[in-house]
This record gives C-alpha cells, sequence and structure tokens, in this order.
C-alpha cells in the first residue's frame, strides 16, 4: 500500500492476511490509519481475532480410558504404572 | 504413571525406543498423546475419530520411529502424520469437500459487519457455541481447516506449515486468509448481534 488512499473492503482484505504480523511496516501505514479511524473496521478486525481464538480455545482432553486404549493398542499398558 | 518430567530430550528417548526400550517409547507417548489428540480433534471434529487417529498416528510412529531424521522436530513429524490420516479419513468417508473457495474477493464481506454476542472466554462453558463453531468448522473444505488449524490455532510459523501440508508458503498464506475470511464470515452470521 503506498500513499494512496485505501477503501474499507481493502483493509479488511488485509486483516485476513496479516493478523497477528506486524502492522507497523511501511506499506501498512494507511491500513493502520483506516483501521484506527473507522469503527466499521475495527469490528471486522475484532471478528477475525475472535474467529481465531475461539478455536483455540476449543479443546478436549484425552480421558484415562482414551490413554488406557491408546497404550493397549500400541502393546505398552504394562508400562502405565512404571 | 509413566514419568515424562526429567529432562531427557526427544531424540534421546527416540534413539533408546530404536535401541527396543518400551519405556522410553511409553514416555514419548505420553508427552505427546495430549497434542496428537487434541489435534485430530481440531481437524476431524469427531472424539471417536479424533481417537482413532491418535492409536494410527502413533502406531505409524513407531513404524517409522528409525526414519526420522531428526531435521525436524518430532511434534511437526506427528501433525504432519495426523494430517495425511485425517485427509485420507475424510476421502474414505466421502466426505471430502472438493470446494476450494476460489473467490477471495467475494469471502471478504464488509456489508455485514456487526459485534458478537460472544466472547471467546465463553466457549468452555457453553455447548451451543461449540456446536455453532464445529458446524462452521465442518464446512471449510479439509485443505484449509489444516492450514488455519495449524498456523493460527497450534501457532506454527507459516514455514512449518507449509512443509507438513506440502505447499509453498505463499500458498499457505492464501489459504489462511480465505480459511480465516471465511469462517469469521460463518461465525458472524450467528454471532453477530
Amino acid at each position: 500500500m503506498k500513499n494512496s488512499k485505501v477503501n474499507c473492503k481493502e483493509v479488511m482484505s488485509h486483516i485476513c492476511d496479516s493478523l497477528g504480523e506486524d502492522l507497523d511496516s511501511p506499506k501498512c501505514v494507511n491500513i493502520k490509519d483506516h483501521l484506527e479511524s473507522c469503527p466499521n473496521c475495527q469490528k471486522y478486525f475484532d471478528s477475525v481475532d475472535s474467529t481465531i481464538k475461539f478455536y483455540k480455545k476449543y479443546n478436549v482432553e484425552l480421558n484415562d480410558e482414551g490413554h488406557q486404549r491408546l497404550l493397549s493398542v500400541l502393546g505398552l499398558d504394562d508400562l502405565d504404572e512404571k | 504413571m509413566i514419568d515424562t518430567s526429567n529432562n531427557i530430550t526427544d531424540e534421546q528417548l527416540i534413539e533408546e525406543a530404536i535401541e527396543g526400550s518400551k519405556l522410553a517409547l511409553a514416555k514419548l507417548v505420553k508427552k505427546y498423546e495430549q497434542t496428537v489428540y487434541n489435534f485430530a480433534f481440531k481437524i476431524c471434529r469427531n472424539k471417536e475419530r479424533a481417537e482413532h487417529t491418535m492409536q494410527e498416528t502413533f502406531l505409524s510412529m513407531i513404524k517409522s520411529l528409525n526414519q526420522f531424521s531428526g531435521k525436524s522436530k518430532l511434534s511437526t513429524w506427528l501433525y504432519t502424520i495426523v494430517s495425511n490420516h485425517c485427509l485420507m479419513l475424510a476421502r474414505s468417508q466421502k466426505k471430502y469437500d472438493y470446494t476450494t473457495l476460489e473467490n477471495e474477493e467475494g469471502l471478504i464481506d464488509d456489508k455485514n459487519v456487526a459485534d458478537w454476542k460472544f466472547s471467546p472466554e465463553k466457549i468452555a462453558e457453553n455447548s451451543e457455541l461449540k456446536k455453532v463453531l464445529d458446524e462452521a468448522i465442518e464446512k471449510l473444505p479439509h485443505e484449509y481447516r489444516v492450514v488455519f488449524m495449524l498456523r493460527d490455532v497450534e501457532g506454527l510459523s507459516t514455514q512449518e506449515t507449509g512443509d507438513i501440508v506440502n505447499l509453498s508458503v505463499p500458498a499457505v498464506k492464501s489459504r489462511l486468509h480465505r480459511a480465516r475470511a471465511f469462517l469469521r464470515n460463518e461465525l458472524n452470521n450467528t454471532l453477530g448481534k
């Protein structure tokens, strides 16, 4: 992005490209300026950020039965109490 | 219980396992079983299939442990096996989706922007929200899903993700861009106020 104006769609596309990366690089100055002054694009940014966080926080735990079945399949169940 | 608390490296455990130590093998399994199971679930979206994938992954690991070169991390190698296994499973169950999300421009929905009624912190206590997340990710084609999970959710680098799915860095970035936009739109339809 050079010094030309950017529109919301370009900014949103850039968010999907570069979320989590450095927005301070010179080519991103216009994007950053736009983002700071446009509530709509800020909401879009927040929603993409939340999308990633939702899936990061959605985890499942292997229970004891699953752990035992795994060791049994691998022929390692006799070692579990060691 | 298998003690994994001491400071033996993966390389040492692999070496001992190759020499026949079942205890070393059990320690490797114990160390990575949760990561493998959780990642398999994130791709398969089904606990039974995730457990099956985890078992197959460790069976593959044991079979080819002596081929592990140590050039990449063991975790990266395991991610590769899980990704490939889930892809084969999806194809065999004819759930494989050949959609490619080609229309990148159309994925950016600049007209439909809203605050969301749930925050990510609410996920643990909300089964309805989990269902929404499951339904959205199941619509995302498998190749995009794997890239999104490896890069954004598991936090691997773009290069590591590319190595696992056998794609160039620009191709990983392109898939990631589309996956983020697609999932955001799907969730926005339900979670947008």
